[in-house]
């Protein structure tokens, strides 16, 4: 048998959670567009998930925490503008919403968000995430540009095929996995920066931390030209490179390597640089090819 | 006269208008570009700072359109109107320093690709503080508009600066390491993305 206190207890539970249930209300919004649609969400507090859509179609599923916060929405042409309003006396809590959004593949997505998370996933139209705290994931995404800003977010790219891929973090860590195009660049001042995959063919790959570390696994079929240099922290290459016959910085042992790793005529440039931090190549082992 | 003396030149004779000039500018295509753009830069400031402002009747009909369509509300406090009542007369400082801070990048941008010879004697250094521009002043409206990220723009503000010091004293150690000034110019993008954070529209 409960005690009187548990049963007090567990009664102020159930109506609190209640109360959260029932403020919580769901709003679904559709809109036909063309193809290469473009769409814009601002969202201060909360999520938001982009997936692709069978046709041509914009469906918003919004959960909205409570009546403090509601959606603006504007379709003009073949854009769709969503936002997130906050009433008076919304705070974090009160002023979330979390949103999946379904666009059509080829659709431009621009995502702001201050905090909570942003995530796209099997587009090949552009993808232009930004915020203050927003966790960054993109995900299989191919023939696109994708441009991420935030402050001190994480930011997880998976599967970007002949991306153009510019990321700016200030403190966030940046983790990028099978990340491949004619061009990707990952500025920051004292995230780590992560790079797991093969650098592609003929792209050029410019990491770079101020004083964070950079880690770079490439597997033994990589192409690369590679330069890396770290100004006041330590380099370490455990991978064979021939070296270049002449670089136009000075190769301070510990401090700085370069040279080509497989095929010279297919290979990518890829640019490692940190000031403070410490840089690392290395051969991705055997069970992970 | 070669690319370095004619970088250096242009600080006394902006226009490239004496023969010496004028005969390198001749020979030498990324000299000549580089001209181009300034003066290009050079006439937009001008254009810029001759530009009327239209009457107050224009921006009333343009926030009554923007109210009546839904657009703009009155509950919501903007950042915008907030850096103008705050520096009244002096709000245009603001896109002053952006204008700044992007034609010190294009500025940089230029002198890494010139000639190897040119870069191993190039030898001028950008001068900019970092600690000029308006941290303050950024960091008071945050606090206004948005105090529960205060902390984390102070930390990052606080990393960023730091990061221009190092790369500045790296560029004052290594004025021909191009690599330095990149690192610099990076810092400097840095710091102006944190301004272009504060002012997003998502920050509640």
């Amino acid at each position: 048998m409960l005690s009187n206190r548990t049963t007090k207890l567990l009664t102020i539970g159930l109506l609190v959670a209640a109360g959260t249930l029932i403020a919580e209300t769901k709003k679904d919004l559709h809109f036909n567009v063309g193809p290469k649609a473009g769409v814009s969400i601002i969202n201060p507090y909360g999520s938001i998930s982009v997936k692709p859509s069978p046709g041509n179609t914009v469906v918003v599923n919004a959960v909205l925490r409570s009546d403090k916060v509601e959606i603006d929405n504007t379709q003009t042409g073949n854009r769709v503008d969503i936002q997130s309003h906050l009433l008076s006396g919304a705070d974090p809590d009160s002023g979330r919403v979390d949103y999946v959004v379904y666009v059509p593949a080829d659709a431009s997505v621009t995502l702001h968000c201050s905090t909570g998370s942003l995530e796209a996933e099997k587009l090949h139209g552009d993808v232009t995430l930004e915020g203050a705290g927003a966790a960054v994931d993109v995900h299989d995404v191919s023939d696109a540009h994708v441009h991420v800003k935030t402050m001190n977010g994480a930011v997880t790219l998976d599967n970007i095929q002949n991306g153009h891929v510019e990321v700016d973090s200030v403190s966030g860590d940046v983790t990028m996995r099978s990340v491949t195009g004619p061009l990707i660049q990952v500025v920051s001042t004292s995230g780590k920066i992560n790079y797991i995959g093969d650098f592609g063919s003929s792209g050029e790959y410019r990491l770079t931390s101020h004083s964070g570390d950079i880690d770079a696994v490439i597997p033994e079929w990589t192409s690369a030209d590679v330069s890396a240099r770290s100004v006041r922290g330590e380099v370490h290459d455990d991978i064979p490179l021939q070296p270049k016959s002449h670089t136009w910085f000075s190769m301070d042992k510990g401090r700085a390597f370069a040279g080509t790793v497989g095929r010279v005529a297919v290979s990518s440039t890829v640019v490692l640089r940190t000031f403070s931090g410490r840089i690392h190549l290395r051969k991705r082992p055997e069970k992970q090819q | 006269m070669n690319c370095v003396e004619l970088q250096q030149s242009l600080a006394e004779v902006e226009d490239a208008s004496t023969e010496e000039q004028r005969s390198h500018l001749r020979t030498c295509p990324v000299c000549s570009a580089l001209v181009k753009e300034l003066n290009l830069i050079v006439s937009a400031a001008v254009d810029l700072r001759c530009a009327d402002e239209p009457s107050p009747r224009v921006w009333n009909s343009i926030e009554a359109a923007l109210r009546r369509e839904g657009l703009i509300r009155p509950s919501r406090t903007s950042l915008i109107p907030s850096f103008s009542s705050r520096w009244g007369a002096l709000a245009w400082l603001v896109p002053a320093v952006a204008t700044l801070l992007l034609c010190f990048a294009i500025y940089l941008r230029h002198t890494s690709p010139i000639t190897e010879t040119a870069r191993q004697t190039f030898v001028s250094t950008p001068a900019v503080n970092a600690a000029d521009l308006n941290d303050e002043d950024l960091l008071q409206e945050i606090a206004d508009n948005s105090p529960a990220v205060k902390t984390q723009f102070e930390e990052n503000l606080r990393q960023v600066n730091q990061s221009i010091r190092d790369a500045q004293s790296w560029v004052d150690e290594s004025p021909n390491d191009a690599e330095a000034r990149r690192l610099l110019m990076d810092a400097y993008q840095q710091k102006s993305m944190l301004f272009d954070l504060a002012m997003d529209r998502s920050l509640p």
